[in-house]
């Protein structure tokens, strides 16, 4: 049977929607859930995906897009790939499942609301369809993740993570909050589909996939690709609605995009960064977390704000700087707090490793170099006390990372300093301008203290490290340790010594 | 402005012959094919195009176009899909006056 063209039908079927007569409109889309603002109503008739796809097509695609990735996994399951990768890169994929397959899950709810409070039924229709991909999301991280559960307890805060206070999750909620859940739904529209999709999601989820095909995990770089081809089908729910606010309220669509863009790249240079630059096996990357967040966002994701009439945000030099600086940073906080994260950092510094930071990023030596050359002279000298943490750092209020981590040592231009504010009788403290003047906008949707202001407040007891540690969750059989077991350290040990 | 747009597609059997089918469709156009092992950037400039007819003919087989959604992991630039051609463009920006947030710092 010859099936008619989905031009010809679509825009009809798409379009069904009802004039409201025992209600008010306000009583069925409260301006809080649904961000009217300054559009006028008639404008979300204009709206129109161009990425179009039936619901028979939906279904046809979305299932062979499973089929794929389940077979290879059924394929590789009874092969020895898994055993033979390497340590470091197995902790990309455990920290990519606890920090990202809950979140998938959090997505539907975001799809959700879309599909409930958008003016248009044609916006409506399209969240649907986000909402299916987001629950296919979730089920394939938790179900990849699982059959590995066996093999290493780490693999299970896929599922835990996101019940627990570890601080990297608290740092990931509230960044995904500010973004999913508290924004009226054209907000999330622009911030979730648009800047996060469109833009950061494609450095986890596709270039993430190459290093992962060269590590040999092939199961991964198959099943993050699949998720992304999803990814980039329903993000377009952003662009149509961008172009409208664009026209009705171009300063709030800019600051929009300017501060989801800012929580995107600060998660990511903990989220994405030390895997691609530390843990991956160095012939195994290909290209440098600077390299790959240039081709990604610097050039494809600014090409495409452009395109929609929208400026570069006001801190973009302080961004650039910052691919230099933030994600090293991070690496060395989160290797030496090791014990409070579920994967194993790979110290990433052995004499080779070094020189290829220093290929890519030139100023590495100068800039942490030497403190890594600390913590090797105490590895070596047996001083293992030396390289573990005896408290916590001072953390951002806004990204919940690391005060100091915006910034680097030895860098005039942006020093490491705490950025204060006082509000209502509390002193707040923020790792950069940015994150203030963010915080400071949207404080009364945000309401999650820092681990170090819970401390502080007598929520976390025993206030000792290992009191810290149980009150993030964070068992002895899955606290993270050098990937490694410091071997790389090794090299460091001069070579009379090393031979006696 | 004639920035790149076009697809990211995922490792596949069918990659190479859906470049092909980009270049057949583009004679006009410079396309740059870069390739990272589990993701192939194709892009061109300003606009590309990529028809259902193409994709079947390189890869000698009946094709719908909705089997580019398993493969197209992203794309830069916009787009527009129909049962017979996918078209990469950019679009005709609007214009706003300051990027500056003009929001008071606070101290
Ligand atoms: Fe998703
Ligand atoms: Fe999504
Ligand atoms: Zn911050």
């Amino acid at each position: 049977m010859a099936r008619m063209p989905r031009e010809q039908w679509y825009d009809i079927a798409r379009d069904l929607d009802w004039e409201l007569s025992y209600v008010d409109h306000e009583a069925v889309f409260p301006e809080w859930h649904s961000g009217q603002g300054k559009i006028p109503r008639e404008a979300w008739a204009r709206w129109d995906e161009s990425y179009k796809i039936s619901y028979p097509e939906y279904v046809a695609t979305q299932r062979e897009k499973e089929a794929g990735a389940y077979s290879v996994k059924a394929a590789l399951q009874k092969s020895k790939v898994f055993d033979q990768l390497d340590e470091g890169w197995k902790s990309v994929a455990k920290e990519h499942f606890g920090a990202t397959a809950a979140i998938e899950d959090m997505a539907v709810y975001a799809e959700l609301r879309m599909a409930r409070f958008g003016l248009s039924p044609a916006w409506r229709n399209m969240a649907m369809f986000g909402a299916l991909d987001e629950t296919r999301h979730a089920q394939i991280g938790l179900q990849f993740a699982h059959e590995l559960v066996g093999k290493d307890p780490q693999y299970d805060w896929a599922n835990k993570a996101y019940q627990t206070n570890e601080w990297g999750i608290i740092a990931a909620r509230a960044t995904f909050d500010g973004m999913m859940m508290t924004p009226n739904v054209v907000d999330t529209a622009v911030q979730l589909p648009f800047t996060f999709e469109t833009g950061f999601s494609n450095v986890q989820f596709v270039a993430l996939a190459a290093d992962a095909l060269e590590s040999g995990d092939i199961n991964f770089a198959n099943m993050i690709s699949s998720i992304q081809t999803d990814e980039a089908r329903h993000a377009q729910q952003g662009g149509p609605t961008l172009e409208i606010l664009m026209e009705h309220d171009p300063r709030r669509a800019q600051w929009i995009v300017d501060k989801t863009f800012w929580t995107s790249a600060r998660l990511f240079a903990i989220l994405t960064g030390p895997g691609m630059d530390y843990y991956t096996p160095v012939e195994m990357r290909k290209q440098s977390y600077k390299e790959f967040m240039q081709e990604w966002i610097a050039e494809q994701f600014l090409d495409q704000i452009r395109d929609y009439g929208l400026k570069r945000p006001w801190y973009w030099d302080e961004f650039i700087a910052g691919l230099d600086t933030w994600h090293h940073s991070l690496h060395l906080g989160v290797w030496y707090w090791r014990p409070t994260v579920w994967w194993k950092p790979q110290g990433g510094v052995s004499p080779e490793e070094r020189e290829w930071l220093n290929e890519k990023y030139p100023n590495w030596e100068k800039q942490f170099g030497w403190m890594w050359d600390v913590i090797i002279e105490n590895i070596n000298s047996g001083r293992m006390e030396q390289t573990l943490p005896e408290t916590l750092p001072w953390l951002c209020s806004l990204c919940h990372l690391p005060v100091g981590t915006a910034a680097s040592p030895n860098n005039d231009k942006y020093p490491v300093r705490s950025y204060p504010l006082k509000h209502n009788g509390h002193t707040y403290h923020f790792c950069s301008r940015t994150c203030r003047q963010i915080w400071w906008e949207d404080k009364d949707t945000l309401h999650d203290p820092t681990v170090i202001e819970r401390l502080l407040a007598g929520e976390i007891q025993p206030p000792t490290v290992e009191g810290i540690l149980a009150w993030m969750g964070l068992t002895p059989d899955v606290m993270g340790d050098d990937a490694y077991g410091y071997r790389w350290a090794k090299a460091y040990v001069p070579a009379a010594a090393a031979a006696s | 402005m004639n920035r790149p747009v076009g697809p990211i597609l995922r490792m596949s059997d069918d990659v190479d012959a859906i470049v092909a089918a980009i270049i057949e469709d583009n004679p006009d156009k410079d396309i740059t094919v870069t390739d990272r092992g589990a993701y192939t950037r194709v892009s061109g400039p300003g606009e590309l195009r990529l028809t259902r007819a193409s994709i079947a003919r390189q890869l000698g087989r009946d094709y719908e176009m909705r089997e580019l959604q398993g493969l197209m992991s992203a794309f830069a630039g916009r787009i527009d899909m129909t049962s017979e051609e996918v078209r990469w463009h950019l679009g005709s920006p609007a214009t706003i006056s300051s990027s500056k947030s003009t929001l008071e710092e606070p101290s």
